[in-house]
């Protein structure tokens, strides 16, 4: 059997949790022999792959997934003090490049505090400094020399998960809503 | 009495900043309270007589209004148009139809109605497009103003304002404008003016010709305005207010989530278990591993001595009793009484030593193998043994 070129490659990116982003060329071979792989880790690993229009990644069914949650209470907080600051959050997660300081100062006068304090991903200068190491390891940032980053699209992932939530609160707020006026109209 | 054209308008000059407030007090609250005059005279000074005297305002039981023709200019003046519902601007629609079918069904009729039909139907048209021209500016008045979001309403409202926005007066009037949609009163106006432009030029009449004429141009020119209002809409308004939408769902979301961070279900990725074969780090920590066993410094193990009582067989001393002792009809049960006389109990070892009697040549051994085999029993074993009997060599 004849395996697809960067084989490898693409299985060791993946196996390490990467994002593969589709500026990457091995993006392209995995898009190419999609169902392939989809089996292979499927049948391999019981993974599952996830392969979007801009990036590419695997999931396990593990439900203590620590990480993803470190990452979208980073990435709230960061829209939420972004938006208080005045900026357009979504051209700033999408676009800019951030410094450490600055989201240290962020992250220093935001009223989420106890959160942040317990957070062993967040709570101090150190261990964001870490956390942006994994992050960087998995393709979700990407760092522009020693004190800069700017998100991948494998933000969206994340923002999506922010959509659908929303949606969910909202639809429920509208069902409140509803059964109160109901109540009322009975 | 009647005022003067001329003085009514300078009054309108001159409080205009009053007239202001009004217009935006009723445009707020809906009319204006009569106790709102109190409050302020004291700023504008006493103009409550002239208002109604010329009419600006009109008394409604406690409150007071502006006079339509007023409202409008000062909606005029200041671009501040009360958004009209789509479905109010679709009345348009059927009043337009109904004149265009009288004015084709009545072409040949009297010439006096036909011109009135025509008037009407100009100015209803005019009506049409000066409405959907208030209703774009207002819904992009409103639209920038929830952008920059300078009344700071919270994430929720503003999603439920944008949501309000899109569904209630952009997407219908987007249809209204739509002309690819057959029955847009846009496409309507356009059938409208195929008909006008053939009779522009071939009705007999030259008054009724000319006023064809004029309403050919008003459509055309009203064409190219709908356009333009309808990109708005679909290039800037729809885009602008969408994007409102998705933004503060987005954040909506985050705030949401960041009041039960722990309880949510987030998104599922991959949970780094192990190293595989193709990881980079596996030699690494394959080695770590190995290495842990492997100890370069030498270690010296020192037994201690333990002080134990050595038994040393004397074999002449067994031999000579087992010599006394002939004939003896059970070497192991001789064996056995004897060791035990000797150390309570027989150790194997003990029994072992002596069972090398039975190999001097100064006895002689029978044993009958019909005979049944004996258990006898040591310290540590139960051992199943001939019965061998001893006879000293040489003698019978």
């Amino acid at each position: 059997m004849e395996y697809p070129k960067q084989h490898k490659d693409i299985v060791s990116d993946l196996m390490a949790g990467k994002f593969l982003l589709r500026n990457d060329f091995n993006f392209d071979i995995l898009k190419q022999n999609k169902d392939f792989y989809t089996s292979f880790f499927k049948e391999s690993f019981n993974y599952g792959l996830q392969l979007e229009s801009e990036f590419a990644y695997l999931i396990s069914f593990e439900t203590k997934e620590q990480l993803s949650r470190d990452i979208c209470i980073l990435i709230a907080l960061l829209s939420y003090e972004l938006d208080k600051d005045g900026k357009n959050f979504m051209d700033q997660l999408s676009y800019a490049l951030f410094e450490y300081d600055q989201i240290d100062k962020y992250f220093e006068g935001s009223s989420y505090q106890e959160l942040i304090k317990s957070n062993k991903q967040l709570k101090d200068v150190e261990s964001r400094r870490m956390f942006y190491r994994t992050l960087s390891n998995r393709n979700i940032i990407e760092k522009e020399g020693e004190n800069q980053f700017r998100f991948t699209s494998a933000i969206k992932v994340f923002i999506d998960f922010a959509v659908d939530f929303a949606q969910g609160k909202l639809e429920q707020a509208t069902v409140s809503i509803d059964e109160d006026t109901s109540s009322i109209d009975e | 009495m009647q005022a003067e054209p001329k003085t009514i308008l300078n009054f309108l000059a001159t409080h205009f900043d009053a007239l202001v407030f009004l217009f935006e007090k009723q445009n707020n609250e809906g009319s204006i309270h009569l106790r709102t005059f109190r409050e302020f005279e004291e700023e504008f000074g006493h103009i409550e007589q002239q208002l109604f005297s010329y009419k600006i305002l009109r008394k409604i039981g406690e409150d007071a209004e502006f006079s339509g023709e007023i409202y409008n200019l000062f909606q005029f003046v200041l671009k501040e148009f009360k958004p009209m519902l789509p479905e109010t601007i679709e009345k348009y629609n059927s009043s337009i139809s109904n004149l265009f079918r009288l004015i084709r069904d009545g072409i040949n009729g009297d010439k006096l109605i036909l011109a009135k039909r025509i008037d009407e139907l100009y100015s209803e048209a005019f009506s049409f497009v000066e409405s959907v021209e208030k209703n774009t500016l207002r819904l992009l008045a409103e639209t920038r103003e929830l952008k920059s979001n300078v009344t700071k309403i919270d994430y929720k409202q503003k999603v439920e304002k944008a949501s309000f926005w899109i569904d209630y007066y952009i997407q219908p009037l987007n249809n209204i404008l739509d002309i690819s949609h057959a029955q847009s009163i846009v496409n309507k106006l356009l059938d409208i003016s195929n008909f006008i432009n053939i009779k522009r030029l071939n009705f007999h009449d030259e008054t009724i010709r000319k006023q064809f004429e004029k309403l050919y141009f008003f459509l055309i020119q009203s064409n190219h305005d709908l356009l333009y209002q309808s990109k708005i809409l679909t290039n800037e308004l729809l885009p602008l207010i969408e994007r409102i939408r998705t933004e503060s769902l987005i954040l909506t979301g985050w705030i949401e989530f960041l009041k039960i961070p722990n309880k949510v279900e987030v998104p599922k990725l991959l949970k780094v278990l192990r190293d595989n074969p193709y990881s980079d780090e596996m030699y690494y920590h394959a080695k770590d591993f190995v290495m842990q066993f492997q100890n370069i410094e030498d270690i010296i193990i020192s037994e201690e001595l333990v002080e134990t009582d050595m038994w040393i067989f004397n074999k002449e001393k067994y031999k000579e009793d087992l010599l006394n002792k002939m004939p003896v009809n059970d070497f192991f049960e001789w064996a056995i009484e004897s060791l035990n006389k000797e150390y309570k109990m027989a150790e194997t070892e003990k029994l072992f030593s002596l069972t090398s009697l039975l190999f001097e040549d100064d006895f002689d051994k029978e044993f009958d193998p019909m005979n049944k085999h004996v258990f006898i029993q040591t310290t540590q074993l139960k051992l199943k043994v001939p019965k061998i009997k001893i006879y000293k060599h040489g003698i019978s």
